[in-house]
């Protein structure tokens, strides 16, 4: 019995679209993104200035949604400590 | 005391018992404190499940402790660590069990025009023709491990299940699919469509 995958919805096109548009030769994958993490969230917060491999993370960031769900988690618990001071 | 008055690490390794103990247990009540911010909302998650986010989290860190190399607060990348293994976590249970021979199967179709429709995002000349141009290239260029991969990820699969599926792990698994994307990148490239095009034309 074949399995006949489901018609992609307009966002999944658009999301995958995007992805491929934004793809550079050198990227960070997912392993650097949680190595630098928390330095990326810590300079955000504070509006200090990313460095080159912070930048790659961002751009990481963009491609990657599971990544960007652990990243704002780590924000808002941030946010919330820095509130709590 | 305050958490960030701690040298962590130090204490965390410490040969003294009691105050690693100690220096564990505020950790963990730590992480435990951050994870309700961050998911407590959840209706997928209750407090028995924070509990063991919490621990497993600082079994976790532990174990990477080697890791942390100071350039942010430890405490912060304490609860990095923590998330990635909840997120991880609620991310298996979310889904159910997959196969990979209909991983596989479902990826084949990733190509067509019945999966990917060419007025996916509208039916302007130029629309249509990239579509139809990513089509075109994912029938050529891509191998069908990164067929499958592309579309178990777009349709919301956790990547560590469909790495799992492949039989890969997460680096080897993300090359596989920047290596699609570089591919099919380059493939629109030599037919004249470039990445500002794509957005360009679908205001992405």
């Amino acid at each position: 019995m074949t399995t006949k995958a489901q018609p992609l919805t307009p966002s999944q096109v658009a999301e995958f679209l995007r992805q491929v548009a934004l793809t550079r030769d050198q990227e960070a994958d997912c392993g650097a993104c949680l190595e630098n993490i928390a330095e990326f969230a810590e300079k955000k917060l504070s509006g200090a200035e990313l460095g080159s491999a912070l930048l790659s993370i961002e751009h990481h960031l963009s491609l990657c949604p599971e990544c960007t769900e652990e990243y704002q988690a780590l924000k808002r618990i941030l946010q919330s400590n820095r509130q709590g001071e | 005391m305050k958490t960030q008055e701690f040298n962590w690490v130090e204490v965390l390794r410490s040969p003294n018992r009691e105050e690693q103990a100690e220096a564990m247990n505020l950790l963990r009540a730590h992480l435990l404190k951050g994870l309700s911010i961050a998911l407590g909302d959840r209706a997928d998650v209750s407090e028995a499940h924070l509990e063991d986010f919490a621990q497993d989290g600082l079994l976790r860190i532990l174990d990477k402790l080697d890791q942390f190399q100071g350039r942010s607060l430890f405490t912060t990348w304490a609860q990095s660590v923590a998330l990635n293994s909840a997120f991880a976590e609620l991310r298996r249970k979310r889904w159910g069990d997959v196969s990979l021979d209909a991983l596989m199967e479902q990826g084949d179709h990733l190509a067509e025009a019945s999966t990917f429709p060419d007025d996916s995002l509208g039916s302007q000349e130029e629309q249509s023709h990239i579509v139809s141009a990513m089509r075109k290239a994912i029938a050529q260029e891509l191998t069908p491990k990164q067929r499958a991969a592309i579309l178990a990820e777009l349709g919301g699969m956790p990547f560590d299940q469909v790495c799992s599926l492949l039989g890969t792990n997460r680096t080897a698994g993300y090359k596989l699919l920047h290596d699609a994307r570089r591919s099919l990148k380059r493939h629109l490239e030599e037919a004249g469509i470039t990445g500002y095009d794509i957005q360009l034309a679908f205001t992405i």
